[in-house]
Order: structure tokens, then sequence, then C-alpha cells
């Protein structure tokens, strides 16, 4: 989880890492937003006073942080990360601050005897041991501060920050999902898979809806919760349901939770369903969903094992949208 | 011979008295491998499936001093110690089938794993088996024997559920597996694609390797340099899933913890130009696979 500025400034406080306060202005008045670039949007504004700051804040949606613009004599970039060709953490730091983590000198930090690149009791290196901290202790996945503003001084002042939190610490297991745009809506299971399949039904020339993924063995309900979610999108013209071969998920469960999300779809879907899983029950959901095709009207075509993922990624695509495409 | 787990594996499951490693330990009995005792604090004196559960680690390996794998299915939050334990107490390799573990705790445990000298795979690995000698997990389940079968191919994947559908493929087309070995799909994983090759470089039972992997992270161009600087000769083929998320915003999370839409390196188009440059065979598809491969080896 991204957190937002001023999130991450308390956290700073909380470290002991200076952060700008609010004296007698001039003022920066800087909206919280997640987007990067906040300069470049327009979403930073110099104020003379606390009136003006104000007038900006308000401009800015009512959400804007302002403090004191702090004169400096130079910007410094500062971050903790993990890296994947080291697999473990890193330090990055830059002379130059503002251009980001692009110029900086990354140096990996051992995670069971920590030591920092940087002289020891200077200002930075005290700064950068508080942030090593925040990374450990609040189990964040990025720490940084850019700028990290020097002033006349000598004092390092955080002017931003940067924090992104482990979900898997905060929020485990939390659902992907994403607005694709197109037409076609997709309920895949495997976090692999789920990738592979959506590259396969833009070769085939479908337009993705959505990304979004179940995996393990999901309760019907939460099955039906995502189907409804889905299928809410207006203007679809297709609905994709498909997985691999399963161990141990219940494909009748599965498949019985997707249906009971279909019925409760308003308007009721006339486009096709092409449905692709196989594993344990799949005989029994099978049956399932022929007989909830024909009862109750629906346009769902089943396949299992015998044809591939891929191949039913080509069947979706040609019943949406027949020729017209 | 394979490569990490053959008929002399030894098998210690943490987290036997849950209801996953209960199951992993029954999977993997009747599939002959050997499960000489189990690990669950507090429940010491309890038996599953009549494997002995220990209180510790330690207990476990003073009773039975041949155990050289574990197998760890704790939750999440007892991840790390369990970890800690296993990989302490030296054992050879400590293959960890627990997901959503914190990023920070994985990477404690590959650096302890590290200074141990442990083979660590995992987090969120959905096992590792070499057909017909041994497995880790349940991977497989009851069909693993029409899934996976015995033969020439290493398979190495960052997706559980794309290990057994690469290990099918293979096997319709009469491509047996030597190890199939599931690598986790986390940003942080112990054993990476380029570990795992260098160990299929040494097997002579191993002809070939098929790699499935994803955007985010560098595995994939580390697994490509290792092949550009000749540490690994045999044919390899790469299924890579992703390419849509060009279109999506940077830091994005898709399935796996891992699979973080990257700009530059860790990006779709950063994997596919470092694996073609080294020469490695790429598909889009699990159907091409074992045509790609039946023709590498024939």
């Amino acid at each position: 989880m991204k957190l937002y500025e001023y999130q991450g400034k308390e956290l700073f406080k909380k470290y002991g890492i200076a952060v700008p306060g609010m004296g007698a202005g001039p003022f920066v008045v800087k909206a919280q937003v997640l987007s990067g670039d906040r300069m470049k949007a327009g979403l930073v504004k110099f104020a003379a006073n606390l009136e003006e700051a104000e007038q900006y804040k308000k401009e800015l949606g009512g959400e804007g942080l302002i403090e004191d613009n702090i004169p400096h004599v130079s910007e410094h970039y500062l971050s903790f990360s993990y890296d994947t060709s080291t697999r473990g953490p890193v330090v990055a730091y830059s002379r130059k601050g503002g251009t980001g983590v692009a110029d900086a000198a990354i140096t990996p930090v051992n995670i069971l005897d920590p030591h920092l690149p940087f002289e020891k009791d200077s200002e930075l290196s005290i700064v950068a041991g508080k942030l090593w901290e925040l990374f450990i202790s609040e189990y964040a996945l990025l720490a940084e501060i850019n700028p990290l503003i020097e002033t006349v001084t000598g004092k390092l002042i955080a002017a931003d920050a940067k924090i992104i939190v482990d979900d898997e610490k905060t929020d485990p297991g939390q659902r992907r999902f994403i607005d694709m745009g197109g037409d076609i809506a997709v309920l895949a299971s495997g976090g692999g898979a789920s990738l592979l399949n959506i590259d396969s039904l833009i070769s085939a020339g479908g337009r993705p809806a959505n990304y979004t993924e179940y995996s393990g063995n999901p309760p019907a309900k939460v099955v039906t919760e995502l189907t409804k979610r889905v299928l809410s999108k207006e203007g679809l013209r297709g609905c994709w349901v498909v997985g691999g071969t399963a161990n141990f998920t219940d494909i009748y469960e599965t498949l019985r939770g997707f249906v009971d999300g279909l019925r409760e779809v308003k308007p009721k879907p006339g486009y096709p369903i092409v449905i692709r899983r196989d594993g344990p029950r799949q005989k029994e959901a099978v049956e399932m969903l022929n007989e909830v095709a024909r009862k109750e009207n629906f346009d769902i075509h089943v396949f299992g094992a015998e044809t591939s993922m891929a191949e039913t990624a080509k069947i979706i695509t040609k019943l949406a949208y027949g020729d017209s495409r | 011979m394979a490569i990490l787990v053959n008929k002399d594996t030894r098998v210690l499951v943490q987290g036997i008295t849950g209801s996953e490693g209960a199951r992993a330990c029954r999977e993997m009995l009747s599939y002959g491998t050997v499960v000489l005792a189990g690990v669950t604090p507090g429940k010491g004196g309890q038996s599953v499936e009549n494997v002995p559960v220990y209180n510790s680690v330690r207990e476990a390996l003073l009773k039975h001093p041949t155990i050289n794998a574990s197998l760890v299915v704790v939750p999440a939050r007892f991840c790390l110690s369990a970890g800690v334990e296993a990989i302490s107490a030296d054992i050879a390799l400590v293959n960890i089938l627990t997901e959503h573990v914190p990023t920070q705790d994985s990477a404690r445990l590959l650096a302890l794993a590290r200074a141990h000298n442990v083979r660590l795979v995992g987090p969120s690995s959905v096992g590792i088996i070499s057909p017909s000698l041994g497995k880790l997990g349940a991977i497989g389940s009851s069909t693993t024997s029409k899934v996976f079968t015995p033969g020439p191919v290493g398979i190495i994947s960052k997706s559980g559920g794309m290990t057994a559908e690469l290990a099918l493929s293979l096997s319709r087309a009469g491509l047996g597996q030597s190890t199939a070995i599931g690598m986790g799909g986390d940003q942080i994983v112990g054993m990476d694609f380029a570990d795992l090759l260098k160990l299929f470089a040494q097997d002579k039972d191993t002809k070939a390797v098929v790699m499935f992997g994803e955007v985010g992270g560098t595995y994939e161009e580390q697994a490509a340099d290792l092949v550009e600087a000749g540490g690994f000769a045999k044919p390899l083929v790469a299924l890579i899933a992703g390419k849509f998320t060009a279109s999506l915003p940077e830091g994005a999370v898709l399935g796996h913890a891992g699979a973080i839409v990257s700009r530059g390196r860790g990006s779709y188009d950063s994997k596919m130009m470092a694996l073609r440059k080294a020469g490695v065979k790429i598909t889009s598809t699990i159907e091409e696979v074992p045509v790609i491969l039946g023709e590498l080896i024939k």
C-alpha cells in the first residue's frame, strides 16, 4: 500500500526524521495524491503567506499539505527498497535530489548485520539510520526521501515522503482488480495462468474488460461476489471464465459460485459465456452448468482440459464479436 | 538423477498438524517419499499419518538425524521463525510452501540460508517433484502419476498452477520430467531461475529445461545472463506471461506478489530481449512448449 505524503511524514516524525514545519512563510502547498511528479502536474504551489496558501489548498480540492518552503543549499535522494538481483534490501543515495533513483548509487545492505555506506556520525548517516529503522519496523517495500534538503546550517530535512508498506504484512491476500477498458469480462484463476491468459485473449483479438484473479480454493461466495463485480460493467460482449487443471480446488463449488453471481447480474447477461476449467468434481460442474444454461437460458459453453486455455481465448473472441470485429 | 529431490530425500514437515501440512504429508507418503517427522510447537507427541510430531526442529533432528529436507507449511506469521529454525539446524534443503510471507521475512530467510549454505526454495512454492523418485509437498496430488512422468525435461516455474500445466502438456507429448520446481512468484525468493539452471546443468539426466516466468523482478534477466555467460548450455525454452502489462501503470501488482508492472528492467520487453539475445527459445503458449522441446532434444 502506497502512503500519502502526509502519512509518510507522520512516520518520519515518529522515527525522528526532520520534516518541514509551519512557521511564518513562505509556504509550499502540495496536493495529497498518490500519482508521481506532482510538480509537473501543477499540483504543487508556492505561497508567500498563509492566506494565499489556504486559497491554493482550496483550489487543490482541500486535500493540500501546507508547510514551510525551506531555503536550502542542496537536494539529496535517499531510499531503501528491495532488489531482485541481490535479493535483499538496498540503499540508494544521490547528492542530486529531485531526479529520482536513476542517478543514485545503489548499495546492498546485509539485513542480518546492517552497515550503511555513510560516514559515521555524519548528519546523513544519522538520517539514513532512522530511515532504515522505519523501513524495517514498518515492513516497508520502499522508504524514499526525495528531495532530502540540506539547509544553510547543514541540517537535513525530508521535504517529501514516499512510503510503500508491504500488503502481505498489513492486508494479506488482497484481490487484485484492474480495469482494462475492453468488453470481454475475464474471471481467471491462477496467479501465473491469469497473466498468460490475458496475453492469449489479446493475441486472439479479444479486448479484456478487466484483470482479476482468484487462486487457491475459494469459497463459492467469494466467486459469487467477484462474478457480480466483473459482470457489473456496461457494454460487455462476452465473459471468459478460465483456469487450468486444479489439484485441489473444488471446481463444482467454484462454478456454483459463478452461477450464483451470474443470476444476480442485471440486466441478465445474454452474451456468450465460455468456461474452461478442470479438476476435482469437473463432471458434476459441467452437468450443472449445462442444466443452468438450458433451464435459465444462458449462452454457456463449457470446456475441460481437452481444449487448451489459449484455444478457448479464440473461441470466446469469435463468439463475442462474430464477424463484427 | 534429478535435482534437489530423489530417493534419498528424508523429509521433515513443519506445520504437519495443519490441514495443508497433513495433506502434504499424506500425498508424499502415498508417492513413496520418506517422511520421517513433523513439527508443530506444542503438539509434540501426536502423530499424523503415523508420522511422529515434535515440538521443535532440534528435537526432530535428534530422533531422526537423517532428515535432509524440510517442507515448511506453516501460517505466514510463523514462517520466519519456522524457516529460521530449519536453516539454523543446517537442513540441506528447505522448501517453503507458505504464501503471503512479507518480503522482509523472505529477505531474512534467504540471507540466513546463504550464511548456512542451505538451499532455500520458496516461499509460495508449490513444491518440488522428481517424478517416480519423490516429491516435496502435495504437488500433483492424486493425479500425480498422470501429470508428472519421469523423463529428460526440467521445469522451473514462478507459478504453481503453471508447473502442473507444463508437466501435463509435456507428458501428453511423451516428454517426461527430471525435476519440476515451483520457485514461487514472490518478489524475493530463495533459489531463482539461475540457481536452479546451474543445478540442471550438472544433472546428466536433464536434457533440456522449460521455465515459466512473468513480469516483475529480474530473475528472468538473470537467467538470460547466466545462459549468455555459458553457465547453462542445454536447450532452454521460456514461456513468459504479462505482455499486456505494458499498458498498465508502473507499480501495479498482478496475481503473484512479485508480478509488479515495471518499465525498463523487469518489464516484459526487457525479459524477452535478454532471453532472445541469450539464444533462449521463447513461446507464448503452453501448447508450443512440447513442440519446440521435442525438436530441440530429438
